[in-house]
């Protein structure tokens, strides 16, 4: 009884991630690739993805940005508020490893250095194609067969 | 707006400043204050000569002195920088708030960024470092170098 109900959780979670974006002090090119995912252009929204408001309401945490000091606390404080389980995808050079920040004083590197991440996508801006990639490839890795 | 007029009207009620004021193509005027004068330009060009918008506040490491340029411009476009030293080894500059309530960012950017120290400011936190930064580091000046885990 309780492996029929996992199943069907895993099914809703696999079919349809609901994702926070969050930016920890980014250009913003990212994002604007991340929200042009999103529309129906390259409509992300097709495999069940839906844009939160809260990370307590979401399953994905799309992250763009290097991490920075003061981004620290307030990037893991995020993390913790979403429900497991979770996963945290890393948009943009940046935030894979910090880019071209990556020595500057104040930068700590990419956001791995702060919370698990279960997909890297790189690119400067990452474009929409390979953030849909990554999303994919995320989900296919989600799903138990 | 008429540049020769307006540097005429400024060197006439300000004589020491005919030599650091300069035209430097159309519509921007640069001028160089002491710093004992400052706040009495300031007023004069603020409110007599009309530069009544605050763009932005530049420092500058000059070597011995840290420089702030005040960016005063007028609603046709016209801009009037307006710069003042202080000495590096107690860089003291007067707060404009009082004026530009917004001049507060620029002011916490130049303290932070390179330690100047400005009078008049309330209390505040660090901008735009972070709040565990160190003391005595300051970021951009000239002679800072920095190695991974320096701060």
């Amino acid at each position: 009884m309780l492996k029929l109900a996992e199943k069907v959780v895993t099914w809703a979670r696999t079919k349809s991630p609901w994702i926070i974006h969050f930016n920890t002090g980014a250009c913003n090119a990212c994002d604007i690739e991340i929200v042009a995912a999103l529309t129906p252009r390259y409509d992300v929204e097709r495999f069940g993805v839906i844009i939160k408001g809260t990370p307590r309401h979401a399953d994905v945490l799309v992250c763009s940005g290097p991490l920075t000091k003061q981004q620290n606390d307030r990037l893991v404080r995020i993390y913790e508020q979403m429900p497991s389980p979770k996963f945290v995808v890393a948009v943009g050079t940046c935030a894979c490893s910090g880019g071209v920040f990556h020595d500057c004083y104040g930068v700590l590197g990419g956001i791995n250095a702060a919370i698990p991440v279960s997909a890297y996508i790189p690119g400067c801006p990452a474009s929409p194609e390979a953030i849909i990639d990554g999303v994919v490839k995320l989900l296919a890795s989600l799903d138990p067969k | 707006m008429n540049e020769q007029e307006t540097v005429q009207k400024l060197t006439a009620k300000f004589p020491f400043l005919t030599e650091t004021t300069r035209v430097a193509r159309i519509r921007r005027i640069f001028c160089g204050v002491p710093k004992e004068s400052f706040r009495e330009v300031l007023d004069f060009v603020v409110q007599e000569l009309g530069f009544s918008i605050l763009c932005t506040i530049t420092g500058v490491d000059d070597g011995d002195t840290i420089g702030a340029i005040y960016h005063l411009a007028v609603q046709s476009g016209g801009m009037f920088n307006l710069k003042v030293n202080v000495p590096k080894d107690n860089p003291v500059f007067k707060s404009v708030t009082d004026i530009f309530p917004s001049a507060e960012m620029y002011e916490r950017e130049i303290i932070d960024l390179l330690g100047a120290k400005v009078e008049g400011l309330k209390a505040g936190r660090r901008y735009p470092l972070h709040e565990t930064w160190p003391a005595g580091e300051y970021p951009l000046r000239k002679d800072w170098t920095y190695t991974k885990g320096k701060v």
